[in-house]
């Protein structure tokens, strides 16, 4: 029913995508980044618990 | 009693953030901070922790902020070990932020210290970190230009050939250190350089050997991530009965992950792969799928992709109706966001089309004028704008060795 020409319709089907180019998402999947960690509690038994910690496993191990 | 108060919330600060609640971790963080302490290696983990936090909420000013406090504190006090964690996390951000030749200052701080207190993990640690960055350059500067996988720059090749060795060395470490997590990531890494660099079948090894730690620790993301990765590196093969099955393995699990977004990802790619395959009804399936989740996700963006595929689909299977549709509303959606080569692309896809169909209504005249104007009314302010960070560095790309001029 369409007034289409054969020759504009072959035209249009040769612009068509395939394998001539596409429209490309650079979805590239990364791997996530890691962060180096401190803690406050690394340094806090360190610190102000070793002695609280020491004399506590000492007491466990005198029982 | 102050010291005290401090380190209490800094506790409620740590035990929130490992639980996954950053945003109520960085509140008592900032809490503590307010308090004080004269303890300086504690203010140092706080600091460090309210860097990270801020990083996994993308707020990267606010890290690149605390990691640069940490770092001096570290320095000041003459902890070295804490000065190279805070580079390499300094490091980490300022890469995010773009500033590359700085980021690899500080890593190579990391990489420096680590080796020079022989401690082994930091040096693993430290030359992924440094990988990444450079892998970010070379990408960073690559999507500047127009370039396939393969046909870099210089600078850009020189940037991902360092990635690639910072990944291998790091390898050997990890290898010899038996941290098989480490491995995996340095292999989904190593993988994608290779692809920048169009070294497709070493990313296919790469990927595969990702693949294989994933399943290891039944890490289902990373299998997701591995079966996206191989199969855009078989697209570049050629091979697109491959990719397609790889793709349909990245749908499965995403479904089961139930992440929307990358479902409509792996839709996509499964549209342009039978598109290639020029199975143009499976095409046209796949890319209806996408469009129905980037409308739910309100991805503008990528509603504007779908159409613009479905168009060319259609219009190869003679459908110059539903072609035009598309094409009428992928001209509709590049004004809305802004997209001028979009804007473009679809004008003359629309005249191509008007010309085969014998219509001779300008553009002025079109149903699609219209309706723009109908939501406008409708919405009173502009729609805004859904960003799917996956789709958001779309381009036009040749996938043929022959060069063919561009209909747009």
């Amino acid at each position: 029913s369409q007034p289409l020409s054969g020759r504009q319709a072959a035209e249009l089907q040769s612009k068509v995508v395939p394998s001539k180019q596409i429209l490309h998402s650079d979805n590239m999947e990364m791997e996530p980044e890691t962060m180096e960690t401190k803690s406050v509690t690394d340094y806090f038994s360190k610190l102000h618990m070793g002695s609280l910690v020491y004399s506590c496993t000492s007491k466990r191990k005198n029982k | 009693r102050m010291e005290a108060s401090c380190l209490e919330l800094a506790l409620e600060g740590e035990r929130l953030c490992k639980a996954g609640d950053c945003r109520a971790g960085v509140s008592f963080f900032e809490a503590a901070v307010q308090v004080g302490t004269e303890d300086l290696k504690t203010l140092s983990a706080i600091y460090s922790q309210l860097g990270n936090a801020y990083f996994y909420l993308h707020e990267y000013a606010k890290a690149l902020e605390y990691h640069h406090h940490d770092l001096t504190l570290a320095r000041t006090i003459g902890d070295l070990l804490g000065e190279a964690k805070a580079s390499g996390n300094l490091g980490n951000t300022l890469k995010v932020l773009g500033n590359f030749e700085e980021a690899i200052v500080c890593c190579q701080r990391h990489l420096d210290i680590s080796r020079e207190l022989n401690d082994k993990v930091g040096e693993a640690r430290a030359l992924y970190n440094l990988g990444n960055v450079y892998h970010s350059k070379g990408k960073n500067v690559a999507s500047a230009g127009t370039h396939d996988p393969g046909e870099l720059p210089d600078d850009v090749k020189n940037a991902l050939q360092k990635a690639a060795n910072y990944y291998e060395e790091n390898l050997t470490i990890v290898t010899k250190l038996g941290d098989r997590a480490a491995q995996g990531r340095a292999f989904g890494n190593l993988g994608n350089t290779h692809y920048l660099l169009g070294n497709f079948r070493s990313a296919v090894l790469a990927h595969e050997q990702r693949l294989l730690i994933a399943k290891e620790f039944g890490d289902r993301s990373a299998e997701r991530r591995a079966y996206s990765n191989l199969g855009n590196a078989y697209i570049f093969l050629g091979e697109f009965e491959t990719a397609s099955e790889y793709y349909k393995r990245t749908l499965q699990l995403a479904r089961q992950l139930k992440d929307r977004a990358v479902e409509a990802q792996a839709c996509y790619s499964l549209g342009n792969t039978y598109t290639l395959l020029q199975d143009y009804e499976k095409a046209i399936d796949y890319h209806l799928k996408h469009l129905m989740i980037a409308q739910e996700l309100n991805d503008k963006i990528g509603e504007g992709r779908a159409c613009w595929s479905l168009g060319n689909a259609y219009t190869a299977l003679g459908n110059h109706d539903q072609a035009m549709h598309f094409a009428e509303r992928h001209l509709e959606i590049s004004r809305e966001v802004g997209d001028r080569s979009g804007e473009l692309t679809a004008r003359l896809n629309l005249s191509d089309l008007q010309m085969v169909l014998g219509l001779s209504y300008s553009t002025n005249n079109s149903m699609m004028s219209e309706s723009q104007v109908v939501d406008n009314s409708l919405n009173g302010t502009r729609p805004r704008v859904g960003r799917r960070h996956s789709m958001e560095n779309m381009e036009l790309m040749k996938l043929t060795p022959e060069k063919v001029q561009n209909w747009n």
